[in-house]
């Protein structure tokens, strides 16, 4: 019998990753305004991000509304394990693994207690999670600097240098491929069949003897481990921990849209939706108002005005104060991508393949 | 011979409805027994009752002599301590977070100077005092109780679990037909395998040589039961877009993945024609030839008396008769549940 | 009984203020004064009876369609600014004596129809479509509409009324005019109920004796509790699922509408934001009690309102938040269906 299993080898991943790869060069010959790198890498950390809550929401089906408190955890133990006002000041490396190390505790300390808690009840825990999180972080400011944020920090290195923005960029490009990499490889294993049979039935699998409480605290686990390495990842790159409130409910929301836009259990669909949402929230919405410009002052002449003139004068300051300004119509926007995509494609972009696990070759022998 | 599977006046009540009412049974090792019964008898709770989906209201259920549940063992008493411990410990540490940060970090730390790791550690104990004896024990008993409780509460609902029994070796299929539709034939029953998989979490992240051949072996022995219940074919198929009666097969090699020693099958020939009915009669015969006990509810009578080396009759949640197929099939009890409502064969 | 509540409360607050390193927790005379207790009782309980009606609007369309409707506090915010808009158009806050009392009535029962019909257009538009996807897609569609309600109420803000600030920062909080004084109605001992309490107390109580009894006796009340139980056996009724499950979302909404009205007579504020608090407080209630329970909304609503009045006096504001989710976790992992919520069997 030989030990592998088959493996084929496909061209699309290897062909995509070497274009990602190749950003930083093309960015070189292209216009500032239009260069890739730095939106890129947002869209990697998100994607990590959203690789964590997929193996929780996606697929084991808790639905989890609080993952950027486990972020939060990440970012501000790596800052406080890294920054020089404090006197730990760990290098990149070791702080990585002390970030994920608490993000993994912080998911046991969620997981255990709430495994009783199901469906939407669970929602609104780890929401509250979330909450709590972010108003400790607040409040405790003598360890956390409250709103003022813990900086500076050190940014990324490897093998001991500092990394410049390409730099960084590759090594971002590095932890993604490798979450990807594995929880692809939990998803098709059995812990990732405990997970997906768990979110398909769980009555049925517990008498199939799978443990669910088991299976649930390693999926939190996992969840808070890559949410807290993508905070951490985050907080180097821009070289503060920032505020707490950058850790808030829009960050959970926009990771759960990731993974339900890309195809909700898929990990491929995770990629593409990180792509997606994270470029409409802050490439084009960002580049758009840059074109546009601020806008001008309201007039005055609303008073003088008479008439049906008042309703055109009345309309069009109304226009100037708020809707020429595209990242006014953020929220809009994005609400409407949700809606949209809900109504005529339920399932997700990449939707995820079922049927990896096929049967054996040459299965003739008898047992 | 003792019993493989033993209720003792199982009593299941829902409210004020009364679904089984102090029914015994007791199935020998190596037999086939049926339960049969008109709908609503409380056969499939009877079932759910033994399998731990539901807590008998009184009564208990023995396989193999002992009752499967969870015992307040040494382990759970030092869990149970520990979890409440280190609450208390956060509980304690996270009411002065920032008075022991300030004492043991912020008033020590000079900027570019070595830092003192000894006296900060010596300072913890300092601040605690200073915060005040009542506070801090409070926080403490607190966050014990809180914590031992809540162990307390998940460990008692978790006492006896499905998983618990199909671990212990009670496997069992279900009425209305719980298959994972999205995964293929060979994933629902590797997933029934699931216990007898020695890789962890870990190896399955890293893929150790050790996976592969695991994983290989495991596919191995889905297949052969695959095709042991005769679905060797559609072996990559969708569970979903399998015929109604190879899904009840399919559920049966689900079952037999976990290894049991004892088998429910909750109707399995529901919605199948003759002929399927007939192949399905060999295949529960075989299942006992391979050594494990088959319990059946069933309302296809030409399976019952065709195959039940014993039959119970349950009417309105009582047992109202038990016997061999020709026993029941003269019991006048039993004919007169059964009048007008079904042929005994 | 009371009294040992009392000092189990005032170790705990103890214990919390020291958590965030007060030097010495100063009991001026705040803690023994019961004066301060009730009066923090009685805004609990207005807060709480407000939070309880928007709450109702989550937990009525949970009972029916299984969604949390998290658009619903972003809905009520909007109400707000419906209602801001019609007392500035109009200038209500000049109006006085009986024209007052029926321009408030009419200002409630108008935000309370714009609010109901914008809730059956959202579930026309965005949950309709849905029925047949899973509800995961639905919840989705839900924090979508969500956004889409944001924007509007930032666009809103930005028209240039007098009422708006004239709309120069249309993020920014606008002041709601006290079309209710806040004036002391009446002296429970020392403690003040004041005339907001009063209108609170005047407005939520009948809407929700009037629920119990649509829910309870009507027909259009038999056949919502129809189609919660079964929408397929509903269906085969004769009932038309699709028209009950509108009516609901109407009944929810207007509920939130009249809910918005008060709310911003109370607090004297609304902002594009203001949505996402409401909502919060009111789906936690709604969780806390049990949710699809419509007695277990309100017994939440009002222990919301009391948790956090009491947490803003004894503790600190800044905590507040964080003590309302701490209990709301607590009381899911003791009792994991909420107060009043039926214990989940699953049908095998």
């Amino acid at each position: 019998m030989s030990a592998a299993a088959p493996r084929r080898i496909r061209l699309t991943p290897w062909a995509g990753l070497a274009a990602l790869a190749a950003v930083p060069f093309i960015d070189a010959l292209l216009p500032g305004g239009l260069r890739l790198e730095d939106p890129m890498s947002e869209v990697f950390i998100y994607a990590i991000l959203a690789l964590g809550l997929n193996v929780l929401t996606g697929f084991t089906g808790l639905l989890n509304l609080g993952v950027a408190a486990f972020a939060a955890i990440g970012a501000y133990a790596f800052a406080i394990a890294t920054c020089e006002i404090y006197p730990f000041q760990l290098g990149f490396w070791p702080a990585l693994g002390v970030t994920v190390a608490a993000g993994a505790i912080a998911g046991f300390a969620l997981g255990a207690p709430t495994l009783r808690v199901r469906g939407d009840y669970l929602a609104i825990v780890t929401l509250g999670f979330g909450e709590i999180v972010k108003d400790v972080l607040v409040n405790l400011d003598t360890i956390t600097k409250g709103t003022q944020g813990i900086n500076p920090l050190p940014p990324p290195s490897f093998l001991g240098t500092p990394l410049e923005a390409r730099g960084q960029y590759w090594l971002l490009l590095a932890f993604v491929t490798v979450t990807f990499v594995g929880v692809r490889a939990l998803e098709r294993s059995r812990v990732g069949r405990a997970w997906i049979s768990i979110r398909e039935d769980e009555l049925a699998s517990r008498a199939m003897g799978i443990r669910p409480d088991h299976a649930k605290m390693l999926a939190f686990a996992t969840c808070a481990a890559l949410a807290a390495l993508a905070g951490a990842l985050m907080v180097s790159r821009l070289s503060s921990s920032g505020e707490p409130g950058n850790y808030d409910f829009q960050v959970s929301i926009l990771a759960l849209c990731i993974i339900i836009v890309g195809g909700i259990g898929s990990v491929r669909g995770t990629l593409v939706g990180a792509i997606v949402m994270v470029g409409m929230n802050s490439i084009v919405l960002v580049k758009l108002s840059e074109l546009v410009g601020s806008p001008d002052a309201p007039g005055a002449a609303l008073d003088e005005a008479q008439g049906l003139a008042k309703v055109g004068v009345f309309l069009r300051t109304w226009a100037q104060n708020v809707l020429v300004n595209p990242t006014n119509w953020k929220f809009l926007l994005f609400g409407l991508a949700l809606v949209l995509m809900m109504v005529f494609r339920p399932q997700g972009i990449l939707p995820p393949r079922p049927l990896h696990e096929a049967p054996p070759e040459g299965g003739e022998e008898g047992a | 011979m003792t019993a493989i599977l033993e209720a003792r006046d199982v009593t299941m009540r829902f409210g004020g409805l009364v679904a089984n009412e102090r029914v015994s049974l007791s199935v020998r090792p190596g037999e086939i027994f049926a339960v049969i019964g008109p709908n609503g008898a409380g056969k499939t709770t009877l079932f759910n009752a033994i399998t731990g989906i539901y807590e008998p209201t009184e009564g208990e259920v023995l396989f193999e002599g002992r009752p499967i549940r969870r015992e307040w063992g040494m382990s759970d008493r030092v869990k149970g301590l520990a979890v409440g411990l280190v609450s208390a410990a956060v509980a304690v540490l996270a009411l002065n977070a920032s008075a022991l940060w300030q004492g043991a970090i912020v008033d020590r730390y000079v900027y570019g100077e070595a830092f003192p790791w000894g006296e900060a550690l010596d300072s913890v104990p300092r601040t605690l005092r200073e915060s005040g004896f009542w506070l801090t024990w409070f926080a403490a008993a607190v966050g014990f109780a809180v914590a031992r409780l809540g162990f307390g509460a998940i460990w008692k609902a978790q006492r006896r679990t499905p998983d618990l029994v199909a671990r212990a070796g009670v496997a069992r299929t279900f009425q209305n037909i719980r298959l994972f539709g999205e995964m293929n034939l060979v994933e629902n029953v590797l997933v029934g395998m699931d216990q007898h998989f020695r890789s962890g979490y870990w190896s399955c992240l890293l893929r150790p040589p050790g996976f592969w051949r695991e994983r290989e072996r495991m596919r191995r022995r889905a297949f052969d039961l695959l095709k042991f219940v005769d679905l060797a074919d559609n072996a990559a198929d969708a569970a979903r877009s399998l015929p109604y009666g190879h899904q009840r097969r399919l559920e049966i090699a689900r079952a037999l993945a976990t290894r049991p020693r004892l088998i429910l099958l909750d109707e399995p020939a529901a919605g199948m024609n003759p002929a399927e009915s007939a192949d399905l009669m060999k295949l529960i015969r075989r299942i006992r030839e391979s050594g494990v006990t088959v319990v059946l509810i069933e309302h296809d009578m030409k399976v019952v008396m065709g195959i039940s080396d014993r039959i119970a009759v349950l009417q309105y949640g009582r047992k109202i008769a038990e016997g061999t197929p020709d026993e029941i099939r003269n019991d006048p009890v039993c004919i007169a549940a059964y009048l007008g409502t079904e042929d005994l064969g | 009984m009371q009294r040992a509540v009392a000092a189990a409360e005032q170790l705990a607050i103890l214990a919390l203020a020291r958590a965030d390193g007060l030097p010495a927790f100063a009991a001026d005379g705040a803690l023994s004064s019961w004066e301060v207790f009730g009066q923090q009782l009685v805004t609990g309980l207005s807060n709480g009876m407000i939070i309880a009606l928007i709450a109702i609007g989550y937990t009525m369309v949970y009972g029916i369609v299984e969604l949390i409707n998290f658009a619903h506090g972003d809905l009520c915010m909007l109400g707000a600014f419906f209602a801001l808009t019609a007392v500035g158009a109009l200038g209500m806050s000049e109006w006085g004596g009986a024209g007052g009392a029926v321009g408030l009535v009419s200002l409630l029962v108008a935000t309370a129809f714009f609010c109901g019909a914008l809730n059956w257009s959202i579930n026309r538009l965005a949950y309709r479509p849905l029925r047949k996807a899973s509800k995961l897609s639905l919840l989705v569609s839900a924090i979508g509409a969500s956004f889409i309600l944001v924007n509007l109420g930032l666009f809103w803000g930005g028209m240039p009324m007098d009422v708006f600030a004239g709309g120069n920062s249309s993020a920014a909080p606008k002041a709601f005019p006290a079309l209710v004084e806040p004036e002391p109605a009446a002296h429970l001992g020392d403690v003040i109920v004041s005339r907001p309490d009063v209108l609170v107390l005047l407005v939520t109580v009948p809407l929700m004796g009037a629920l119990t009894w649509l829910v309870r006796f009507t027909k259009l009340g038999k056949a919502m509790r129809a189609v919660a139980q079964n929408p397929t056996a509903a269906a085969l009724m004769g009932i038309d699922v699709e028209r009950v499950i509108g009516a609901t979302f109407f009944i929810g909404g207007s509920l939130g509408g009249f809910a918005t009205v008060v709310y911003s007579i109370y607090n004297q504020t609304v902002s594009f934001q203001m949505g996402y608090r409401m909502g919060m407080d009111a789906f936690i209630a709604a969780v806390l009690g049990g949710i699809g329970n419509l007695p277990g909304a309100v017994l939440g609503g009002l222990l919301i309102g009391v948790v956090r009045a009491m947490s803003d006096q004894y503790i600190e504001t800044r905590w507040t938040n964080a003590v309302v989710f701490g209990i709301l976790i607590l009381i899911l992992v003791f009792r994991p269906s909420g107060l009043l919520g039926a214990k989940l069997r699953e049908k095998v």
